[in-house]
């Protein structure tokens, strides 16, 4: 772990000295949040739609906001060029076990995580969204986020390591589009058509927006809570499993 | 290889030098056949042999947004050095490699020669017992290419054995003890350079010691004549 700790850290200073890849992973997710709110908040008032508990439609639309910055994680890509430039065959050639050199990034991943969930609810806080699940509810909100983006890292990174290409890595992020938007972001999953809420269930993401969306506008909802970090759970260990696995025949 | 020596592994592109250094230092797996380095089985004990390695190859592997002590402390505490430990261990290969100067700045900005002599010294950082150089000198220009010379020579002299892929003859000629040829995945040649000529020049009866160049030529099937309208058929 210490050895995976140590690569964490030169991840964490790559992407401080990278604020170019940072900080969109901050203002891209705030754009959609007021774009959407804009759009949509007239549509759903505060005081006659149920589903609001009584909260503005930027609480609704907050969770989506912080799975559509999990998504934007660097960490494949970085991956991405390490192996471009060499610099991972470098770093296969000392005795670092195997699974550090994967767990390294997303380690980094993690901090970031929890550092880009905690200032974006921050600032949701500051316009008007409140937490109801109190200061708990707001902490397991950050690190449900923070997991979040490093499972979908992690799985970034197995096309990373696939096709040893940042470019292709990049290109393939662009699958963060249907498994954010077959989810119920704009309205809850009852309220979808047929199709679509048969696509959102089928879609673990909509189990983590849900989680996180009870948190914002429920009480401490246990169920879908769990539900929430169960999701998270499981696509965390077929990603480290596979992680591993790719690893360990990489040649 | 012989404890202590610099071995030169010589050949045409795609002889398969790259390939056989990628094997040896762990970073490919090997489908037939077997291999030892420093003793050690590299199929059965892969994480024995990285501890006994260090590698530099082809293109200099270095993280362009670390700083090179930066790059060098990590390098130290992959290969199990405390934090302490490893920095002062940097500091020393920065000044073997005279780069104390440009220690603290983005790896981004260095030269050509400073990123080779950077990915030397992190290849130094736990002292290995073999030195892979995979065409150290390739893209340098000739000031440079004198320097990782003389590094290369310090650093055997301290003990280190060395195997040194090159296209270089000249390179091979002066740095390596001996040296194989190889050619389409096999070693044609093996011998000390001064071996290697002397036979050449017994075989074909020549006056005077050919040249590294001519063993090689000799040696992968190649001649004088050919490669010179090879060249004025492309030239055309």
């Amino acid at each position: 772990m210490s050895q995976a700790w140590v690569l964490g850290q030169r991840a964490l200073r790559e992407g401080w000295r990278t604020p170019e890849a940072l900080l969109p992973t901050l203002f891209i997710p705030l754009f959609f949040l007021v774009v959407n709110v804009g759009q949509a908040a007239r549509i759903f008032p505060a005081a006659s739609t149920g589903f609001l508990h009584g909260q503005g439609y930027g609480a609704f639309q907050l969770p989506a906001s912080l799975l559509l910055a999990s998504s934007l994680a660097t960490a494949a890509l970085f991956l991405g060029e390490d192996i471009e430039a060499g610099y991972f065959d470098k770093l296969r050639a000392t005795p670092v076990s195997r699974t550090a050199l994967v767990l390294g990034r997303l380690i980094a991943e993690g901090v970031k995580g929890l550092l880009i969930a905690t200032l974006i609810v921050l600032l949701g806080l500051s316009f008007g969204i409140s937490i109801a699940s109190g200061v708990l509810g707001f902490v397991l909100l950050v690190v449900l986020t923070a997991l979040w983006t490093v499972v979908f890292a992690g799985f970034m990174q197995l096309i990373a390591l696939k096709t040893r290409s940042a470019a292709a890595t990049n290109s393939a992020g662009l699958i963060f589009f249907p498994l954010l938007f077959l989810t119920p972001n704009f309205v809850p999953r009852d309220l979808l058509t047929r199709p679509m809420e048969i696509a959102a269930t089928c879609n673990p993401v909509t189990y983590v927006m849900e989680g996180m969306r009870s948190l914002i506008l429920v009480d401490l909802e246990w169920d879908t809570i769990l539900l929430g970090f169960g999701v998270v759970a499981v696509a965390g260990a077929v990603m480290l499993a596979l992680n591993v696995r790719v690893i360990q025949r990489y040649d | 290889m012989q404890e202590g020596e610099v071995f030169g592994f010589l050949g045409p592109n795609g002889a398969g030098k790259s390939t056989t250094v990628k094997m040896l230092t762990t970073l490919l797996t090997i489908t037939a056949g077997s291999a030892q380095v420093a003793g050690i089985d590299v199929a059965a004990e892969p994480d024995a042999v990285r501890k006994r390695i260090g590698v530099a190859l082809q293109e200099a592997g270095l993280d362009p947004r670390q700083t090179g002590r930066e790059l060098l402390r990590l390098q130290g505490r992959l290969f199990g050095l405390a934090p302490h430990a490893a920095a002062e261990r940097a500091a020393v290969l920065l000044a073997l490699v005279e780069l104390e100067d440009s220690a603290d700045r983005r790896i981004k900005g260095y030269s050509g020669g400073m990123k080779r002599r950077l990915d030397l010294a992190s290849a130094l950082v736990h002292e290995p017992e073999v030195l892979f150089l995979d065409e150290p000198t390739t893209g340098l220009d000739p000031a440079s290419r004198l320097t990782v010379w003389d590094e290369v020579r310090r650093i055997n002299e301290r003990g280190t054995t060395v195997f040194l892929t090159t296209q270089y003859l000249e390179e091979a000629d002066r740095l390596c003890d001996r040296l194989a040829i190889i050619d389409d995945g096999r070693i044609v040649r093996e011998g000390t350079p001064a071996e290697l000529k002397a036979g050449l020049r017994e075989r074909r009866g020549l006056d005077a010691d050919p040249t590294l160049d001519d063993v090689f030529l000799d040696a992968t099937g190649r001649t004088r004549d050919r490669v010179e309208g090879d060249v004025q058929e492309l030239s055309a």
